[in-house]
């Protein structure tokens, strides 16, 4: 019986690791360290490659008309969030600005593609544009160049009302620039928002910030204490949990972000990690009945209806997270003796374990290809949790991260690339983002103390081409 | 003859002077109330001392939420004027007056009349919204105070534990009594975690441990309807500190008396 459940599992997520072989570009390839548990020092080990063959070049945009110094200042924004946003994406290889020909590119009739060919830049793509700013209008125009072809691939004009939005005209064309010279492969992560729970006070609150900490802005201030929040797939809204001031209990809410509010109705007053199923009807989440002993997996529709106990079982079960089809739960569970991590179909047969390494387990979240299950992991007899991913399939473990400080609460980008983290290591909890191989590691908020970070889906406004 | 008549004419004379001399003096009539038996409309003893005011106040009820409302009520004795301080200002020699305070006030009635003053007290005491209900304050109030000398202790448990040890049963055994010498009293049991944990484990973590010491209780006679359960997690310390001795104040249950 377990061996035909273990085959299940190795089929769907083979089913995805096809697709993805067939995606033409970037397989992920990876190196597996003998055994995780002889691994004391580890290194990174999963590695997303950088598609080495693809080198781009992103010059410098330029003023169209007049050089005043709010078009000045806009192109300083505009250059380092575009140049930020493509080096992030870990696609390609891009040379130092200081390699560059030194003469301005204004439009397509200014490019001399020889120069961008000679030996140290070698470039195979070019991005170049201008910027305008015109009473609080800016315009924006982009190009994206094939250089051994010489022929436009983007060609892009962006009108915008309030100069404060050039940031996200960046992110925007970034995000078509990933979509085009990945050839799909991902949509990009830049406009894709990061929810997450900051201190305020006694209390927490959910915010809502860019995937690079910018744009920093507040969804609840109800003074309690806001955790865990989880984005729907249509990224309309955000559940979380709740315990307001002076109550005796833990609510489930789910907030339209376009403002209206539910409370989730539930037995008991513990409720913790909510999360939507990929069609977004049902919830699952961790809850008690009102007189039970320990938290158990349920699921229910978003109005709380249909409740119904997957877990069923006397021990702690916890933190679910859907696998991308929605067959899957993948949850904590400490009924072997300490908190590991299980699966287990959504109607809560099959449950099978897939973490048995000891130690603590926690915040499994499932890759949006449904290869990986990204989580944090405290050895036996260690006090800091790291972050680790597991791939389905073979069972084969990974460490992301080491060193100072604890490390929890991992979830992916919507392109499976990278991984949002909370850590301990600066003293305080901060949001951290990463490649899902560990690289890349930049740290996206400074102030107070933030955790739970959580990666919205992509944007529903698709790039267009 | 006339020499007597003469004599009579200047004392009545004289008593006439007296009556528009004292009329003269338009001395107010005493408002109400009348002093009383010794109204006689004798002037001389009206302006002399007269028996001392009597006032009383009292509230009620006397405690009240707040936003809800009370009844002062006075009466008097011997008063020409009253007062009632705290906003209310002069007010009939007897009457009620339907009040709803902000904050716990102490009314005082003076109350001057032709013998002197008097004055009378009562406090209206406003207790906040939440910490009152529909229950008698009396067993909150005991059992508030017996938490506050410490009489009821916070428990304590071993790393990633729920289980009650052997001290936390003495703890619970003691608490019990306590909860059942109060019987009207609402208990809410926080489950709290050292922060060495994840959140969400230690949420669930949390929740077992309050649910834990809530069905020790329950061995122990409380009514279960009593008492109700939240989990922190490692949201609230104790202490804040990074060491097991501080980690260890963490794990915790710990009581709070409600409504």
């Amino acid at each position: 019986m377990k061996e035909e459940n273990r085959g299940r599992l190795t089929k769907e997520a083979k089913k995805k690791k096809d697709t993805r072989m067939t995606g033409k570009i970037l397989v992920l390839c990876f190196i597996c360290l003998p055994s995780l548990l002889k691994a004391q020092t580890p290194d990174v080990v999963i590695y997303p490659r950088p598609r080495e063959d693809t080198k781009l070049a992103v010059a410098d945009f330029v003023a169209r008309t007049s050089d005043t110094s709010e078009v000045r200042a806009a192109l300083r924004i505009f250059d380092r969030v575009l140049w930020d946003d493509l080096e992030f994406s870990a696609f390609f290889e891009m040379p130092s600005k200081s390699f560059y020909p030194l003469k301005p590119l204004r439009s397509p009739t200014d490019v001399r593609f020889d120069n961008w060919k000679i030996p140290t830049l070698d470039v195979d793509f070019l991005i170049f544009g201008n910027l305008q700013v015109d009473s609080g209008l800016a315009v924006v125009e982009a190009y994206l160049y094939d250089v051994r072809t010489r022929e436009q691939v983007l060609g892009k004009r962006y009108n915008i009302s309030d100069e404060a939005l050039i940031q996200r005209v960046a992110h925007e064309f970034a995000d078509q620039v990933v979509f085009q010279l990945s050839a799909g492969t991902s949509r990009g992560v830049a406009r894709a928002q990061i929810a997450y729970s900051s201190l305020k006070g006694q209390g927490k609150e959910i915010y809502v910030m860019d995937y690079d900490g910018a744009n920093q802005r507040t969804i609840t201030a109800n003074g309690g204490l806001n955790k865990f929040p989880e984005w729907s797939s249509d990224n309309s809204k955000l559940a979380f949990i709740t315990h307001l001031p002076r109550s005796n209990r833990w609510e489930l809410w789910i907030q339209d972000l376009d403002g209206g509010r539910r409370v989730v109705p539930l037995p008991s007053s513990y409720v913790a990690s909510p999360a939507f199923s990929p069609d977004g009807k049902q919830m699952a989440f961790s809850t008690r009945e009102v007189n039970g002993t320990d938290a158990g997996i349920y699921i229910s529709n978003l109005d709380g209806g249909r409740l119904k106990n997957l877990s069923n079982h006397s021990a702690i079960d916890s933190s679910p997270t859907w696998s991308p089809t929605g067959r899957q739960i993948a949850f904590i569970s400490d009924r072997s003796g300490s908190p590991q991590l299980w699966v287990m179909d959504t109607d809560g047969s099959n449950v099978q374990q897939l973490v048995r390494e000891g130690g603590h387990c926690d915040s499994p979240n499932w890759s949006p290809d449904g290869r990986f299950i990204t989580y944090s992991w405290q050895p036996r007899g260690q006090w800091n949790h790291q972050i680790y991913v597991i791939e389905v399939a073979t069972e084969r473990i990974f460490q992301l991260t080491s060193g100072l400080g604890s490390s929890e609460n991992p979830h992916w980008s919507p392109d499976g690339r990278h991984i949002a983290f909370q850590s301990s290591r600066t003293g305080s909890k901060q949001i951290f983002v990463m490649n899902a191989d560990g690289k890349n590691l930049k740290q996206i908020t400074a102030y107070g103390s933030n955790d739970s970070p959580a990666w919205a889906g992509y944007p529903v406004t698709e790039p267009q081409e | 003859m006339r020499r007597v008549s003469l004599h009579n004419l200047s004392w009545l004379l004289c008593f006439v002077c007296l009556l528009t001399a004292a009329a003269c003096q338009k001395r107010p009539p005493p408002r109400a109330p009348s002093p009383g038996p010794s109204r006689s409309g004798d002037i001389a003893r009206a302006r002399r001392a007269g028996p001392l005011p009597t006032v009383t106040l009292t509230a009620s009820p006397s405690s009240v939420e707040r936003g809800e409302q009370t009844t002062l009520s006075w009466t008097t004795t011997e008063t020409m004027s009253l007062l009632i301080d705290s906003g209310i200002g002069n007010v009939a020699d007897s009457g009620s007056l339907v009040i709803s305070p902000r904050e716990s006030t102490t009314y005082t009635a003076t109350a001057t009349g032709p013998g002197g003053q008097a004055t009378a007290s009562t406090r209206v005491t406003v207790v906040p919204r939440s910490a009152r209900g529909i229950i008698t304050s009396t067993d909150l109030d005991g059992l508030q105070q017996a938490l506050e000398e410490g009489k009821i202790q916070p428990l304590f448990f071993d790393y990633d534990q729920a289980g009650i040890t052997t001290e936390g049963e003495r703890v619970l055994k003691e608490n019990a009594r306590w909860f059942q010498q109060f019987p009207n009293a609402t208990i809410v049991i926080e489950g709290h975690c050292d922060e060495r944990g994840t959140e969400e484990y230690n949420l669930a973590l949390g929740d077992r441990r309050a649910q834990a010491v809530k069905a020790h209780l329950v061995q122990l006679g409380v009514d279960p309807n009593r008492m109700e359960t939240i989990s922190f997690g490692e949201e609230r310390p104790f202490s804040p500190g990074y060491d097991e001795a501080a980690y260890r104040l963490n794990r915790r249950a710990h009581f709070i008396v409600t409504r």
